[in-house]
């Protein structure tokens, strides 16, 4: 299957029809609740971010993880299922948009980077002992590289509907 | 690199990442579209879809097939440009901003006139 075959399916499936017949308002507030779930996402994923830098070192990591991380969860499901809901609308006017090419491997960045910090033995620890300094670096990379793919997502995102 | 100079230059480059994003926040006007307001007159090709960001139809212009990119849905709809309002093979002329691309045949639509009826999507553009 080709991505022009992909996109002229998707357009077609359930979710593009039910996203163009069924009221004028439809496409504005399933974007509002887009933004909402970015919002949600960036929100909290960059105060861990930037925790894990460095900034407020005397705040616990553990005390901040912990409502972190379901807030970012649930923004990002939101965002998600929102999104296919938007790119079903007229999946095929987005055929060559290189924002929209680059937002998804972006975003699969961002999860990798996601998956890796939770296996990692220092991620593991935070909320049981302090870490060592090695630790601690390790995570500052990665808080500091989902800064940059989150913001390379929204970025992108933004700009889908520019071009 | 030490933890202070990665910590800041980290810290910068998101605030000039957030800098970057912020004139992407104003609504995508009608900048990508030449300021001469034309008409143009056409068969339609795709009656009005009251789907997405904004309302469309297509119609044949000059052998070519032009988006005719509308106002946001309910404006459209307000405007009495219905879904599937006008009937494929009808004669409309319209009026408004073409691309400024010449390889794009899209223009942002002010007034839809059919039938000797005028459809006025962005009247304070008139």
């Amino acid at each position: 299957m080709t991505l022009a075959q992909f996109a002229a399916w998707f357009e077609g499936s359930f979710l593009g029809h039910a996203m163009r017949d069924s009221g004028v308002w439809t496409y504005g507030v399933v974007n509002l609740a887009h933004i909402l779930g970015v919002a949600l996402l960036f929100g909290s994923i960059a105060v861990l971010d930037l925790r894990l830098i460095g900034v407020w070192r005397q705040v616990p990591l553990a005390a901040l993880s912990k409502p972190i991380v379901p807030m970012a969860t649930i923004g990002f499901l939101l965002a998600s299922i929102t999104g296919l809901g938007l790119l079903a609308t007229k999946t095929t006017d987005y055929l060559g948009n290189p924002f929209l090419y680059a937002k998804f491997p972006i975003i699969g960045l961002a999860l990798l980077n996601v998956l890796l910090l939770h296996r990692s033995a220092a991620w593991k620890a935070h909320r049981l002992r302090d870490l060592s300094d090695g630790e601690k670096s390790q995570l500052a990379r990665m808080g500091g590289a989902s800064l940059v793919f989150w913001l390379g997502a929204i970025s992108t995102g933004r700009m889908i509907g520019y071009w | 690199m030490s933890m202070q100079i990665l910590r800041n230059s980290l810290i910068a480059s998101a605030c000039g990442a957030a800098l970057l994003a912020v004139p992407a926040y104003a609504h995508h006007g009608w900048g990508g579209n030449v300021d001469q307001v034309t008409d143009m007159t056409g068969k339609v090709v795709q009656s009005v879809r009251l789907a997405g960001p904004h309302a469309t139809m297509k119609i044949d212009s000059g052998g070519h097939v032009w988006d005719i990119t509308l106002a946001p849905p309910f404006r459209t709809s307000e405007a009495g440009l219905k879904e599937g309002a006008i009937p494929v093979g009808e004669t409309v002329t319209v009026r408004g901003n073409r691309n400024r691309d010449q390889k794009k045949f899209e223009m942002k639509t002010i007034m839809v006139q059919w039938n000797g009826k005028k459809y006025d999507v962005y009247p304070e553009r008139e």
